[in-house]
């Protein structure tokens, strides 16, 4: 991870201390309330991207306070300002060059001395900061007592106690904040001394640098970069040329000479040893500590016989709630897509638009939009329920259980619940993916979520067992849903040996923080800003890749279904299929617009199976609803879907909650039962649950990981893990000639 | 002795860190240094990783990654 690639914020310093706009950095610890302190100040106000280039949150805000206008950003949860983490290097990177104003360092009160590594850390910046004693209430529940005077005292900041959940101190901040910000020289941190040595060290390489005009890139504060090269922070040192590498070798010579050569651990003893000091000199705890909450939950939750049970049964009850909520939305959606469509062939059909033009509308644009909203109900449940598990501090104890099992095909203990929740919906597994800190686990998780068997595979199964499994329809259900884990462990672990190869297996050293109640606001905040981000940014390309496919589907405008270039399509993918067992361009034509999203094979087999059966004609004219009528029934689906979705949080078992539509066309399950043998069937519905994810899941792919890089593995790996599990299947089938 | 050879509830001071690079800082930057006091809390059920008490908070570990961590038993 030591990246030297040292403009990764490549934004330019504003010219924001002329204008009177005060730019300010939120810096913390992960888990000390940074977050819910940032919605508690800016709500609505914040707007959520990505740092540029990484796919690291990156929350922004302007508003006034007191006739001040204030920049906000929100640096990445950090412990340090290592190079070693992505989240580290945007921190330290930011602060260094961007150099903003005012600091704020959100601390948790209730774990001083780690939470104070990072704030020596942030003073070395010269930076004005000021510390927002965070948690405070809770610290005071507790029975600690800090005083905040004597951390003023000693590090030379403004400090305010703060509670975001209670709301306190927030004015109290942002008045700290504008008065540093007026007076930026007397409120300018204390240089924290690391001991004589150290500093002695520090300004040696100063002058060294100095007066042998070793160039010296002047956007970092100067002190800053004594201390990290005297620290030997690798990607700092990448910075300067070998001579500059050697002058600095030779000042820290007698502290080397003094302590060894091991000068991280020596610097790093330093600070902790200043945060320390400080802890101990403000912090006074009770003479006997109660047995915490916390303690009180993991010693049920992460019992040795109970845990997992506990936890599995935890997993599945949110799995099926995350569902049962979403559903009846989605439905609705659905129907106002109806209504939509029909006010839209309706109104297009008033003005005379061509046949092709309202068909483009209709099924290509409308349709395309449509898909984008179906899918929003979804996503906002499954991303509310994660940040949920996060913002408890559940997910990490997840991570903590299933850590062992996950690790064996290379994944990290929070792969598990991305994974899980594939199931029921790829696309919101790939969002989830965040939750992993380290890169290569986001890519690695991202590219196993295709394999679980998502909620849209189920009705081609269902179409196919029908047909052709009707007394065991469960037991192949079953075997397919279980393959697609089988596959994901066996790819889990090629990917290990071969992408990733000779890279080592990213730490997993993780805090178990303390349970708490995330704020309702922070969540839906959160929850509502993911939702936001995939209509604006996946709902473009998913729109374009509609229009694809209905110019696939429609032209040349009236052909025959076979001559259409989904046909072609069809035809020209036929020999690739053969082998498999489905070698018809029909079968290939169908596969090829399940690209859009799985179920759509079974639609598209519905019209070109079975053509002369059902007749060519579009169905009986549905009569168009009046605007009023439109209205009313998206309105009662509305309640409808409300109730239903009330009534899902009620009913907890039971495996209804994906809607299974029957397929009740007789023609098909007769053309199916013509073409298909059931050994072919079981062979297509292998192929549909591995193949190519849908291209919903492909966009996410690239929002998440800033290209297509990503995407194009995945499509090139299932395809291939794919193909060649219908090989074996088919052919292995063939040749003990079962279900020919 | 290392830090995976401890018992639920055992304390023990850290003499030796075995680890070198992203690895070493990440334990330095949580506070799992040379001399600190360290005591292990829980196995995960599957009987790894390992959750420890340190400097007052609650950090977990691979047992691969705390086999690095030389310790000193200070009770039993």
């Amino acid at each position: 991870m030591s990246d030297s690639n040292t403009t990764v914020i490549a934004r330019k310093p504003s010219a924001a201390v002329s204008t009177g706009k005060l730019r300010v950095a939120f810096a913390g610890n992960p888990n000390s309330g940074k977050s819910t302190l940032i919605n508690a100040i800016a709500g609505t106000r914040l707007h959520v991207g990505n740092w540029p280039g990484v796919t690291v949150e990156m929350k922004e805000a302007s508003f006034t306070h007191n006739g001040h206008r204030i920049d906000l950003v929100d640096l990445p949860g950090t412990y340090s300002l290592s190079p070693y983490s992505q989240e580290e290097v945007i921190a330290a990177d930011y602060l260094a060059k961007e150099k903003p104003d005012v600091i704020v360092n959100v601390v948790d009160a209730t774990n001083l001395e780690r939470n104070l590594y990072l704030t020596v850390q942030l003073l070395e910046l010269g930076i004005p900061t000021v510390i927002a004693l965070n948690i405070h209430d809770e610290a005071e529940k507790k029975g600690y007592r800090i005083d905040t005077k004597g951390i003023e005292k000693s590090l030379g900041v403004t400090v305010v106690a703060t509670s975001a959940v209670r709301k306190t101190g927030l004015d109290e901040l942002l008045d700290a904040v504008v008065s540093t910000a007026d007076d930026p020289e007397r409120h300018k941190p204390h240089d924290v001394s690391y001991g004589p040595d150290i500093d002695q060290a520090a300004n040696n390489v100063l002058e060294r640098l100095g007066s042998e005009l070793a160039p010296v890139p002047d956007e970092y504060p100067l002190r800053w970069l004594a201390i990290r090269l005297v620290e030997q922070d690798e990607r700092i040192s990448g910075l300067f040329d070998e001579r500059t590498v050697r002058i600095v070798q030779d000042a820290t010579e007698h502290l080397r000479s003094a302590h060894g050569s091991d000068l991280e651990s020596l610097v790093a003893d330093a600070r902790y040893a200043v945060a320390n000091g400080v802890a101990h000199q403000v912090l006074k705890k009770p003479a006997t500590a109660k047995v915490e909450l916390t303690e009180k939950i993991d010693s049920v939750v992460l019992n040795r016989f109970w845990g997992i049970p506990i936890f599995l049964a935890a997993m599945w009850f949110l799995f099926k709630l995350t569902f049962d909520i979403s559903t009846p939305f989605m439905d609705w959606m659905d129907t106002v897509i109806g209504v939509v469509s029909a006010w839209a062939g309706a109104g297009l059909a008033a003005i005379g638009a061509s046949e092709w033009i309202s068909s483009l509308v209709i099924d290509g644009i409308i349709a395309g939009v449509g898909t984008v909203f179906v899918f929003l109900p979804i996503i906002l449940a499954m991303m509310f329920f994660v940040t949920l598990l996060e913002g408890t501090g559940y997910m990490a104890r997840a991570a903590f259980i299933m850590d062992r099992a996950m690790r064996s095909i290379g994944l990290h203990g929070k792969s598990f619940i991305p994974l899980l929740m594939g199931f029921g919906c790829n696309v919101p597994s790939i969002y989830a993916t965040r939750t992993l800190e380290n890169p290569k686990d986001k890519v690695l998780t991202a590219l196993l979520v295709p394999y679980m068997s998502c909620g849209a595979r189920l009705p081609v199964y269902v179409l196919f067992t029908a047909a052709f499994f009707a007394t065991n329809q469960g037991t192949v259900l079953w075997s397919l849903y279980v393959l697609g884990i089988v596959v994901a462990m066996i790819m889990g672990l090629i990917f290990k040996r071969t992408l990733f190869r000779g890279e080592p297996a990213p730490a997993f050293v993780m805090e178990l923080p303390p349970y708490r109640m995330p704020s309702f606001k922070s969540l839906m905040i959160h929850t509502w800003e993911k939702g936001r981000h995939f209509v604006v940014k996946a709902g473009t390309w998913i729109l374009l890749a509609s229009i694809v496919v209905w110019v696939l589907y429609s032209l040349p405008w009236g052909a025959e279904k076979h001559d259409t270039l989904l046909g072609r399509t069809g035809q020209a993918v036929a020999p690739v299929l053969a082998p498999l067992g489905f070698g018809d361009w029909q079968a290939g034509a169908s596969l090829v617009t399940g690209v859009v999203a799985k179920e759509v094979v079974v639609s598209t087999m519905g019209e070109i199976y079975a053509p002369a059966a059902v007749g060519e004609e579009p169905a009986e004219e549905e009569a168009v609803p009046t605007f009023g009528e439109g209205v009313t029934e998206i309105a009662t689906g509305l309640v409808t879907a409300v109730g239903d979705s009330a009534m899902g949080v009620l009913s907890s078992v039971g495996i209804t909650s994906i809607a299974v539509e029957e397929p009740g066309d007789d023609g098909l399950l007769g053309s199916l039962k013509g073409t298909f043998s059931p050994l072919s069937a079981f062979a297509f519905m292998v192929f549909v649950l591995l193949y190519v994810p849908c291209m919903i899941v492909l966009v996410a792919m690239r929002q998440e990981f800033g290209s297509w890089k990503w995407a194009g593995v995945s499509v090139a790996t299932t395809f291939a893990a794919a193909w060649v599990v219908t090989f074996i299947v088919y052919q292995g089938g063939s040749l003990l000639g079962i279900g020919v | 002795m290392d830090l995976s050879m401890l018992k639920p509830g055992n304390r023990a001071r850290i003499t030796s860190i075995g680890v070198a690079g992203p690895l070493k800082r990440r334990l330095m930057d949580m506070g799992v240094l040379v001399g600190e006091e360290i005591k292990l809390v829980k196995i995960a059920p599957l009987g790894d990783p390992v959750e420890v008490d340190i400097k007052s908070y609650r950090l977990s570990l691979r047992k691969s990654e705390a086999q690095a961590i030389g310790v000193e038993v200070l009770d039993v």
